[in-house]
């Protein structure tokens, strides 16, 4: 196998055991590249078998994901993937845990119920009372979501903190959302690590990367945007909502939705999931669905990368892919949310009146309702 | 399909075992590769195969008719030059079309309205054809080559479009002429002595930039401070600029690293595109090292058509800015890439002028200092037009060097393993060349079996350190 001259036979499988000398440095045969390469990519698919079946899961790339889930079986049946886990532990990675929203929500409720006196509960189910916000008794204000609550979360800490009504906190977490507990669990971090610095207002958004497939209790895969699926996120999203609740009703939830994305974004289903969000904050006082999808399109409710603003200059709203907010789209819709909290909390000693350059135009308006899809949002 | 996904491992799998089952079969196997490379293109969007299908088609026909207007004794004539200029046209157009349409109508409109008339302008959402650049500079060359009769031998259509196609090189280069390329589909290389240590140790270094370094850097450091500069204080914008600088090349060395590699397990060799470019001690130096392939089409197809170096200095210096102005408006219709080319081009016209009229001077420094500064200024040059590349606009790319002097605060971002990515990578282009050939040859004598288990846990690793999904490379937008 090893030397085309040697008189040995290449066929012989001990030559793969033998280190390697061809007469040409540097070189092999084809036949014995295929065979490294088919044996290396078996091993490599065994080694890694748990994460490429946990992105395939995401993807539900149909037939790979079945092929996916048998490979997976099998590496665990040998017990070769402990390598791949050792290695995501030590980076500290895809520690999500497997705490469903619904075992949190439970938790929470039973707590709750033990605590909460019944008058407590009648109050909260009337919208929120938050005292004045004051430079002196400012209101915590926390900014949370995936990567676009990043760009425009950091708009909203800055602006927020020049109204000097607001103390902002931003925990944005990239490539997260509700689609992915495994990969970052937010109804557990919201919980865990959010609740308990007791914050005023919750300014959260998701989306943008829950356009995957969902795997569920039984290891069954939902496929994105079907109606399983659509059930489920509809679950996780109002028991999200719900362990937003403060039990002494003082804590309100600005639930921001989805912009429209794009031409080349691969970023779709915005309409449907916003969908979501406003029709589960219809039945929650406590959660309050701020429509952005008018402040990034045209009059036709269409993707607009550039649009002006309230001094009339346009201006682009929206960075190279078509996704992400850029610096003055974030703080066009930072001076929009911030407008429709002074709505529900009184704000007024705060320096709240936006510049007309990064501000949206006065006539722009939030829709009263929203349609389960949007014409074009595909 | 992208390089480092199951699909291409799949999808080469059986393209490799094809090739050197056909190779011996000429023209069975140019069927094989054309077939393979249109599976490869229209994995992204079928609809797109028929613009590279037309694009071989028009330039075969255009590189056959030149040849045909040429004298005998391949001299240029009317007819000629008239062909090649409507197949420049033809090219330009379609690629100007893709690139700068919906800018050109959306900037006019805006004007309009403007000076209030309204002007309803639809949204057409022109996406840009995955390496339309790179084949349409491909076919320019080869009919520029027939016209100026260094190619004399205009290929059938099937050898052009297996040239233009081929998938290794077809959405992010390298940018390969005929003459490097077409001699090889002629030649039947033994199978017996593939490079393949070469080969791996390509394909891995480029995975390992493109899936590890790259995304490191971009979620780490440059894609927040590039997106909300105001956010971020001195210390984390000077390390974001530095991290792009690594960002892009290792996305765009990494891709071709990859590219290169699959080529030659084809026995294919592609020319050199990235010759450690952050080691050198000029910007002249630098275009020599960076992204080689579309230098040398610049230089042969713009720089020399334009007269190049043969008139006044001041000529000169107007060509070579010409060159670096309209290479950077071939990124895309934005004000950044033009002054980022503009940096390049003003910059090369000062190098020239400095050495013209102090070559001959003594600082009286030691010459390795000498050394440094002029590497050290060469890097930050570099790395500042960088900075308008990579903004959104010419004021986002202020707003980021105006932190370098306003922004205070603790700089949380800038992490020691950051340091240590940016600096290490920057070190390892000063790594002589013959280190990397060792390893080569030590991993090509190992045992067979410990390479399948390196190209095993390699490509665990690999996976593992990057993030969850691969985003596109960089250069796949232009």
């Amino acid at each position: 196998m090893s030397e085309p001259d040697s008189g040995r036979s290449p066929y012989n499988w001990r030559n793969l055991f033998r280190p390697f000398k061809s007469v040409r440095e540097g070189t092999m045969p084809a036949g014995l590249i295929l065979v490294i390469m088919l044996l290396g990519l078996f091993g490599a698919m065994f080694l890694n078998a748990d994460a490429t079946l946990r992105k395939s899961d995401a993807k539900g790339d149909g037939w790979r994901n079945e092929v996916a889930s048998i490979v997976a079986t099998v590496s665990d049946g040998l017990g070769i993937t402990s390598l791949r886990g050792r290695v995501d532990e030590a980076l500290g990675k895809n520690q999500g845990t497997k705490i469903d929203v619904a075992e949190l929500l439970a938790r929470q409720q039973a707590e709750e119920q033990a605590a909460m006196v019944s008058q407590q509960a009648e109050a909260a189910a009337k919208p929120p009372v938050l005292p004045a916000a004051t430079p002196e008794a400012p209101l915590r204000l926390w900014i949370g979501g995936d990567s676009i609550a990043q760009t425009f979360g950091t708009s909203m800490q800055r602006i927020s903190a020049s109204t000097g009504v607001f103390t902002p906190t931003l925990d944005y977490r990239v490539s997260t959302g509700l689609s992915r507990p495994d990969f970052f669990n937010w109804p557990e971090h919201l919980v865990k690590d959010v609740l308990p610095a007791n914050p005023h207002i919750l300014v959260i958004m998701f989306g943008a990367n829950d356009g995957q497939n969902m795997t569920v209790a039984g290891g069954k895969v939902l496929e994105r945007y079907g109606d399983e699926w659509m059930t489920e996120y509809r679950r996780r999203v109002a028991a999200t909502m719900d362990l937003l609740k403060s039990p002494t009703n003082d804590r309100l939830t600005m639930w921001v939705g989805a912009p429209p994305m794009g031409p080349g974004s691969k970023v779709r289903g915005m309409d449907r999931v916003n969908y979501i969000y406003w029709s589960e904050a219809q039945t929650r006082p406590w959660v309050q669905y701020f429509d952005s999808w008018p402040f990034f399109s045209n009059a036709e409710l269409q993707f607009s990368a550039s649009l002006p603003n309230a001094d009339g200059v346009v201006r682009g709203m929206r960075q190279k892919d078509n996704v992400h907010y850029s610096t003055v789209g974030g703080d066009r819709l930072s001076w929009a949310v911030i407008n429709r909290i002074g709505k529900l909390v009184n704000i007024a000693a705060g320096k709240v009146t936006p510049p007309p350059k990064d501000a949206p135009p006065p006539e722009l308006v939030e829709r009263t309702e929203l349609p389960p899809t949007m014409p074009g949002a595909e | 399909m992208l390089f480092p996904t199951i699909d291409f491992a799949v999808f080469f799998m059986v393209v490799f075992t094809g090739s050197w089952i056909l190779r011996p079969y000429k023209k069975l196997w140019r069927w094989f590769i054309l077939l393979a490379s249109c599976v490869f293109y229209g994995w992204w969007d079928w609809n797109y195969l028929f613009l590279l299908l037309g694009s071989i088609g028009i330039n075969w026909f255009l590189g056959l008719a030149v040849f045909k207007a040429l004298t005998p004794e391949g001299e240029r004539t009317n007819a000629s030059r008239w062909i090649v200029r409507a197949a420049v046209v033809i090219n330009l157009g379609i690629l100007g079309y893709f690139k700068y349409f919906e800018f050109f109508a959306t900037t006019i409109a805006e004007k309009l309205r403007s000076l209030g008339i309204s002007v309803d302008t639809p949204l057409l959402n022109i996406i840009l054809p995955v390496g339309i650049s790179f084949f349409t500079f491909q076919a320019i060359s080869y009919v520029m080559d027939i016209g100026r009769g260094e190619w004399r031998r205009p290929l059938n259509l099937l050898d052009f479009g297996v040239y233009l196609s081929f998938f290794a090189h077809l959405v992010a280069g390298p940018i390969v002429r005929a003459s490097e390329f077409a001699p090889q589909l002629d030649e039947t290389p033994d199978p017996r002595f593939v490079k393949s240590s070469e080969a791996f140790m390509l394909i891995f270094r480029g995975m390992f930039k493109k899936v590890v370094i790259s995304s490191f850097l971009a979620t780490q450091i440059v894609d927040p401070v590039f997106a909300l500069p105001g956010s971020y204080n001195r210390w984390e914008v000077l390390w974001a600029i530095y991290g792009y600088a690594i960002q892009i090349y290792a996305d765009f060395s990494g891709y071709t690293d990859i590219a290169i590699g699959i080529a030659l397990l084809l026995g294919i060799r592609f020319p050199l595109n990235f010759d450690a470019p952050y080691r050198s001690l000029s910007l002249q130096d630098f275009w020599r090292r960076w992204h080689m392939t579309l230098s040398r089409w610049l230089r042969d197809y713009l720089y020399i058509p334009l007269g190049g170096n043969r008139g006044s200095k001041l000529f000169t210096y107007r060509n070579l800015f010409l060159v670096m102005f309209l290479g950077g408006l071939w990124h895309g219709a934005n004000w950044t890439f033009v002054v980022w080319g503009s940096i390049h081009g003003g910059y090369l016209i000062a190098e020239r002028v400095v050495k013209e009229h102090w070559a001959g001077h003594e600082l009286g420094l030691p010459p390795l200092l000498v050394k440094g500064l002029q590497w050290f200024l060469t890097f930050n040059v570099v790395c500042l037009a960088w900075v308008f590349f990579r903004s959104q606009s010419v004021g986002g790319a202020f707003d980021v060097l105006g932190r370098l002097f306003s922004g205070s605060g603790r700089g949380d971002d800038v992490s020691l393993l950051l340091i240590i990515v940016i600096v290490g990578s920057v070190a390892s282009q000063f790594v002589p060349n013959r280190i990397p050939m060792k390893a080569e040859n030590w991993f090509g004598r190992l045992a067979p079996v410990l390479q399948i288990a390196a190209v095993a846990v390699g490509l665990v690793l690999i996976d593992a350190f990057g993030p969850e999904g691969i985003a596109p490379f960089i250069y796949f937008q232009f």
